[in-house]
């Protein structure tokens, strides 16, 4: 499930690689979120944008397993 | 007990934080898995947005330093003294660039100073393992920092706006005290300093707390914007509200005038309920005002008491302006969704971030002890063949570093040096006691989680965070500096008191350095000030870059005077609310000057040339324009002002001029004035 993926004769583990995606994304996201002031709703906003976080890197991991990046199907 | 619960649950995001990072780090195989531990200690405070703005900058300086190490250590290695000089102008040029930016990023290029050290010295044996080494400690450092900013940010709730709120609360409640307190009849030794001297240290945090808003789980204003334009209104206060006693003071006794009475009786009342009120930000009893007649200059009197009595009214009018200002910022801070007047929105819109003082001097100097303390300890390292050498140069730059924004670095290194002795008995107890004992992760963390605990609890202690972060450093860096699980008492000792020797060293370098005379300081200070002033006279133009700086050091300087007793400081002729009130008061001229006509303008700038020629031989120690010089040429100014039609501008600029005139000419009394003019 974790693999490496070679970045020009670097290994990086493919889960790095994703929650970097995965963190840009949420930081847009809740750019998006804080202009259309949903943040008024959250009790508790480090939990949120936590939660956020997980939901995207979780969504990202699913969209890409079969897609045969390098190393998702090594072990 | 709820400021317990919330240190409770401080400690508690901050163990959880400690211990995850020590999961992740043993789980990944990190060399040193306590560098996370300690990395996760050095980014906890109670401040979310804190944490998290330090987290950033902290990874940056890290990344930075490491970097650094890479370029300076290969080339350079074969040669150990040219190593030594590069790292010693690495560690000082950081440092000095540090000091000057005085935000919360500046933590990035200090790290990135003593980071190069800790990363380059440590290879120097085997230098083809660098770049292993930088890589473990950016990823250890990683895991810290990681670990320390999502624990803090689910567990605690307590966010910079919170923050930002209760000291905008604590700020408007000063202003109002001390308004009381001047305009009171009863009030008599009043510490104008001092109060001064609290405010500028809210003003101090409320920008400290700015610089990490961007940062916040909140939903304030994302800018700061805000925060720049309630500064600036912050910066007025004191000069204003001193001008006005000084204006008051010199009213004749006994007299009296109905309408100034008045508002001030109203003023004393506001400012009481504001002062003691639960709420002052959100207090809706209407400000006080000055009936519509009073302000016709009744029956073209114009001998001195009536002259006092229109410049006190403006002045009670502008002060209660301001305050009026900081409070409808502070709401629409506290609230994104109150409304403000189209005059302040504007303002917000335009606001930039205010220039700050930058001192060259001090930042050189510590740069220059930083690179000092680091050479010593490489030449200990180099000529006495001592292996541990490297951890005492180490220590050398964390130690010049981390302090040296501090008037006396000095104090805070011998905290720290007992610090680190003090938990060396508890690091030796669990590296050789415990941990041997400890099987898998879960046996570990729970004999580990006392400890942290503890320390966690201590710095939600507002008091003792200092000391509990030297507590904890010291433990974790103690149980750090193994590089091998088998236990080995020589050499755990051997680090141990290279660690010392660098700290030592650093107190050494300091102590000759960096031990400064509060009064001579000061008085670099002041005539810092007294220069900008005397630049800012050059033209009637409102320079904001110059005021704004002149501003700051004047607030630097409030911060050390206190220290100072007031014989020193009348022989040194310092008087920070003088020269802000001057500072201000010829704002007020200049405004006149640029809108008024062209008999007094001339007058006007007269006195502003003249401040200037004060301020420029004050700082050079030269004589000084004489008093009756100084006396006459603002009386001109001030019969060429009564001659003008009283707008705005000219009620303004003639309440500058009576207090410029008991400022810069103390000895000649107001009603010398009248006789002249008669």
């Amino acid at each position: 499930m974790i693999g490496e993926s070679d970045l020009d004769g670097v290994f990086f583990p493919v889960l790095l690689l994703l929650a970097t995606v995965a963190l840009v994304l949420t930081l847009l996201l809740r750019w998006v979120l804080r202009r259309l002031r949903i943040y008024r709703f959250v009790w508790h906003a480090g939990l949120f944008d936590t939660a956020l976080f997980v939901l995207v890197l979780w969504l990202i991991a699913l969209g890409t397993t079969g897609l045969g990046l390098p190393g998702s199907n090594a072990t | 007990m709820h400021l317990f619960l919330q240190r409770l649950t401080f400690a508690l995001a901050n163990t959880t934080a400690v211990l995850i990072a020590l999961y992740v780090a043993f789980a990944a195989d990190l060399e040193r898995p306590y560098w996370a531990v300690f990395s996760a200690f050095i980014i906890a405070a109670p401040i979310t947005g804190a944490v998290r703005s330090k987290a950033v900058w902290r990874l940056i300086g890290t990344l930075a330093g490491a970097a650094a190490a890479l370029l300076l250590v290969p080339p350079l290695v074969q040669s150990p003294p040219l190593l030594c000089l590069a790292m010693a102008a690495w560690v000082a040029l950081c440092l000095w660039w540090s000091l000057l930016d005085r935000g919360p990023r500046s933590y990035a290029p200090m790290l990135a100073g003593y980071t190069a050290t800790i990363v380059g010295f440590a290879v120097v044996e085997m230098p083809q393992a660098i770049f292993d080494s930088a890589v473990a400690r950016v990823e250890e450092i990683a895991v810290g920092i990681v670990c320390g900013a999502i624990a803090h940010s689910i567990f605690s709730r307590r966010t910079v706006a919170t923050v930002i709120e209760e000291r905008l609360i604590d700020t408007v409640r000063l202003c109002a005290g001390w308004i009381e307190q001047t305009l009171a009849p009863a009030s008599e030794s009043l510490e104008h300093l001092s109060a001064s001297r609290r405010l500028q240290e809210l003003t101090t945090d409320l920008h400290a707390l700015s610089g990490h808003i961007a940062y916040d789980l909140s939903d304030v204003p994302r800018t700061g914007r805000h925060l720049f334009v309630l500064q600036s209104r912050l910066a007025l206060l004191p000069p204003q509200l001193t001008s006005l006693h000084l204006t008051l003071q010199a009213r004749e006794r006994g007299h009296s005038h109905a309408p100034l009475d008045e508002l001030l009786d109203e003023t004393v009342s506001w400012a009481h309920e504001l002062a003691s009120s639960k709420d002052p930000l959100g207090n809706t009893r209407p400000a006080p005002a000055v009936r519509p007649s009073a302000t016709s200059p009744n029956e073209q009197q114009q001998g001195s008491s009536e002259l006092v009595d229109r410049a006190a009214l403006t002045q009670v009018e502008d002060l209660i302006a301001t305050l009026e200002d900081c409070r409808l910022l502070g709401r629409a801070i506290r609230d994104p969704t109150t409304p403000l007047p189209a005059r302040l929105e504007e303002e917000v819109k335009a606001a930039r971030p205010l220039p700050h003082f930058r001192d060259h001097a001090l930042a050189v100097l510590s740069a220059g002890a930083a690179a000092i303390a680091v050479m010593v300890a490489c030449a200990l390292w180099i000529v006495g063949s001592w292996p541990e050498g490297a951890i005492a140069a180490q220590f050398a730059a964390i130690g010049c570093s981390f302090f040296a924004t501090l008037d006396r670095p000095v104090k805070m290194l011998s905290a720290s040096l007992v610090g680190v002795l003090l938990a060396l008995p508890f690091a030796a107890l669990y590296q050789f006691a415990v941990l041997p004992l400890a099987e898998g992760f879960v046996s570990l963390a729970l004999v580990l989680a006392p400890m942290v605990l503890f320390f966690s609890y201590l710095q939600a202690i507002p008091k003792l965070a200092g000391v509990a972060l030297i507590l904890a450093i010291s433990f974790s860096g103690g149980l750090a500096l193994q590089e091998t699980y088998q236990p080995n008492f020589a050499a755990f000792m051997n680090v141990y008191l290279a660690e010392i020797a660098g700290v030592l060293l650093a107190i050494a370098i300091n102590l000759v350095f960096r031990t400064l005379d509060p009064a001579w300081n000061a008085r670099r200070l002041s005539r810092v000030a007294w220069r900008g002033l005397s630049a800012l006279t050059r033209t009637n133009a409102p320079e904001r870059r110059r005021s704004s700086q002149l501003n700051d050091c004047l607030g630097q300087l409030a911060q050390r005077a206190e220290s100072i007793d007031a014989a020193t400081r009348a022989h040194l002729k310092m008087d920070v609310l003088r020269d802000l009130r001057v500072d201000a008061n010829l704002k007020t001229i200049n405004a006149a000057e640029r809108h008024g006509e062209s008999s007094a303008t001339q007058r006007l700038a007269e006195i502003r040339h003249l401040i200037g020629s004060i301020y420029a031989a004050r700082a050079e120690s030269k004589p000084e324009p004489a008093p009756e010089v100084i006396e006459q040429s603002l009386d001109r100014g001030i019969e060429a002002l009564v001659a003008q039609p009283p707008d705005r501008w000219v009620t303004r600029a003639l309440a500058g001029l009576l207090v410029l005139r008991m400022d810069l000419a103390p000895g000649a009394p107001l009603s010398s004035f009248q006789a002249a003019h008669k």
